[in-house]
């Protein structure tokens, strides 16, 4: 067998038409130099380097383990069908020939790969990652990551001390098996708002504060924040959102502005899906806390009727991190409902009392 | 076997013969890759991607070659990701103490590390690439001084700064002149003949006219630009030189940014292999070496294997590419 291929010595430039013929341990290559001279030269197959990539209607190879390589180019269909059908592995690569039979085919299948890693990425393993890591850090750093936003917040934050001082009693005499060292501050604020940050702290603002009526709405409000905390809700959604938007900024960063915002955006929506649930799973986890310090369970719905009288315009579901307020009342409500009648707790309400005494002063 | 005189010394135009569909195979492939090693492929997939790319270019019917190795490409990987780590967790730690000065003094040097490595960077990414290319069997060699381009570098940055940006025209001519004339392929030599004041020419008319007419005029600055560079650019052959020949029309531009944008734009990015080869494709067909080279008698001269791909991993990092 021989083919056409188009020789370089590797000295100089010179495109020499030369002729190729294979075998399985050496390659003979002949051509006639400028005095119509035969050359004859020998490749030993162990030697020569293939072009590592498959360019179609096109085989090119290098020879030699220094300085000049010697190469060959050829485009003559017979000797591409003898290179790609060679048992020599080192002459092709059979994951190419297979891919490149069937162009469009490969692509699709490659494409619906990418895409099923991509989603399986973004939906199952990063959550799942994210949370066993956050589940696993040990309470320390929690607390010491915690204190560290405190320490930034605290500058623009105006803390009531004796207000904070009655809330935390209150908290104390709560009956909570929090793992997290709980802290209470009060907050002078209009604003209606409270927070929670990991490792223990609570952030309540003053004009909450003053809106709630009695012992089981604050119960309801603390339930709910320091489930937050036990379930260390804030690394979680923290450190999925983080993962999230590197992954999603990797895969599309590159491609261009319009379609990065469009995944950006989409990123954002099952964000606040994802926070949405967190918060519902305080809610719960919070009544839990109510029905066990014996405190009337209505206090959560309660809690959320007074935040919705207040705010005047509610968020459609889909765009806030907090489910709608009707949702939240319905399904408290709900929960509430199962607990028996005449529930109370006098030594809370009487510490109640106590944190009501600083509003009138 | 019929001999013409290949030895006419006729225009030689570049063609990029690249298939959108057979990029798609090897790009989409390598995305595969690099997603299931966590990252660690993709200087695998650099060098593949970039081999497909220089075996579809041809001049005077023969392709380019490139023979970069994954593995080589990938020690320079590592090289830079560790400083970038290092950088970063230093940065980190300086902005935890809440000193000001420390934190301060550590942006500073954050910053001034990233200005000062790239003409290092620069410097070791063209070796590199220049050993590692061919066409006909002869290689590419860049012997630039990297402590001469390291002044240049302050120099010019410095200049620039304080003539509010004037001097960075000269300062660009300056770089590509010092680079391409440090360039050679074989025993032919490169050279860059622009000049500063043209550059900034070209460049304050696109600061004028860039808002008057809403952005149209930006086709033609990037015609005017390319046609600077790639005209100025010289080959010279036993004492002859020749030169590049840039023939694009701004309506040209035009046509292959629309395309692309749409192209991209509808396929959230799927169709990018397909935008590649044609970017290449069609910016290969406008470029062309004047009469008087003969391609068949340039000799190899020495070679310089230099193995380092750090200063291209660098730039990669920056998102800064060569070619």
């Amino acid at each position: 067998m021989t083919f056409q291929v188009q020789y370089f010595d590797g000295i100089s430039s010179k495109t020499h038409q030369a002729f190729v013929s294979p075998s399985s341990l050496s390659w003979k290559i002949s051509y006639k130099d400028e005095f119509s001279k035969e050359i004859l030269i020998s490749w030993n197959i162990s030697k020569i380097k293939k072009a590592d990539v498959y360019t179609k209607g096109l085989v090119s190879f290098n020879f030699g383990d220094h300085f000049p390589f010697q190469k060959i180019e050829s485009n003559d269909p017979t000797f591409i069908n003898y290179i790609n059908t060679s048992e020599h592995n080192s002459l092709n690569n059979k994951v190419d020939i297979i891919l490149h039979k069937t162009i469009n085919r490969s692509i699709s299948y490659l494409l619906l790969f990418i895409i099923g890693i991509a989603l399986g990425m973004y939906f199952y393993v990063i959550p799942s990652v994210t949370t066993n890591f956050v589940t696993s850090l040990n309470e320390k750093s929690v607390i010491s990551f915690g204190d560290y936003v405190f320490k930034v917040l605290s500058t623009s934050l105006d803390i009531n001390d004796e207000k904070s001082e009655k809330l935390q009693d209150f908290v104390d005499t709560m009956s909570m098996n929090s793992v997290f060292p709980l802290k209470t501050y009060v907050i002078d604020s209009d604003e209606l708002n409270a927070f929670a940050l990991s490792g223990g702290k609570i952030v309540i603002f003053s004009a909450l504060l003053e809106k709630i009526e009695n012992e089981s709405q604050l119960s309801a409000l603390i339930g709910h924040e320091v489930s937050h905390i036990e379930n260390r809700h804030v690394l979680k959604n923290m450190s999925k959102n983080m993962s999230g938007a590197i992954f999603v900024s990797i895969l599309f960063g590159d491609v261009n502005g319009a379609t990065a915002l469009l995944a950006d955006n989409a990123h954002l929506f099952s964000q606040l899906s994802y926070a949405r649930n967190l918060e519902k799973e305080a809610d719960i986890f919070g009544l839990e806390i109510m029905r066990r310090n014996k405190l009337d369970m209505d206090g959560m719905p309660q809690l959320f009727e007074i935040l919705e009288e207040e705010s005047q315009i509610d968020i459609p579901t889909y765009l806030s991190n907090h489910p709608m307020l009707k949702d939240r009342i319905e399904y408290t409500q709900k929960i509430a409902n199962e607990q028996e009648e005449g529930i109370k707790n006098d030594v809370l309400k009487e510490k109640w009392k106590n944190i009501q005494d600083t509003f009138e002063n | 076997m019929e001999i013409i005189s290949q030895n006419s010394p006729e225009k030689k135009r570049f063609k990029y013969l690249g298939k959108g569909s057979e990029f798609g195979i090897i790009y989409f492939k390598n995305i595969i890759l690099t997603i299931l090693s966590l990252g660690l492929y993709y200087p695998w997939a650099k060098v593949e991607m970039l081999k497909y790319h220089y075996q579809s270019s041809e001049l005077d019917k023969t392709r380019f070659s490139f023979h970069a190795t994954g593995k080589e490409v990938f020690k320079g990987f590592i090289k830079i990701y560790v400083i970038i780590i290092i950088l970063y967790a230093f940065l980190i730690y300086a902005t935890q103490t809440g000193n000001g000065t420390v934190m301060f003094s550590a942006i500073g040097i954050f910053y001034l590390f990233f200005i000062f490595i790239i003409p290092f960077a620069i410097h070791g990414a063209i070796r590199y690439r220049a050993s590692r290319s061919s066409w006909k069997g002869i290689h590419f060699k860049y012997l630039g001084d990297r402590m001469e381009l390291f002044w240049l570098f302050i120099k010019g940055i410095l200049l620039t700064i304080v003539t509010l940006g004037i001097y960075g025209s000269w300062f660009q001519v300056d770089v590509r002149k010092y680079i391409l004339s440090h360039l050679s392929f074989g025993d032919l030599s490169f050279d860059f003949k622009g000049k500063g004041g043209d550059l900034l020419w070209i460049n304050l008319k696109f600061i004028f006219l860039f808002y008057i007419t809403i952005g149209i005029y930006g086709f033609w600055y990037y015609k005017n630009l390319m046609q600077f560079y790639v005209d100025n650019t010289t080959i010279t052959q036993n004492g002859k030189s020749v030169n590049f020949k840039f023939n694009m029309k701004a309506g040209d531009i035009f046509e292959l940014v629309i395309i692309n944008f749409f192209l991209i734009f509808f396929t959230f990015g799927l169709a990018t292999p397909w935008v590649a080869v044609r970017t290449l494709k069609f910016i290969f067909r406008f470029i062309e070496i004047e009469e008087g080279l003969d391609t068949e008698i340039i000799q190899q001269v020495s070679y310089d294997n230099y193995k380092d791909a750090s200063g291209d991993d660098f730039l990669d990092f920056l998102d800064f590419d060569l070619l």
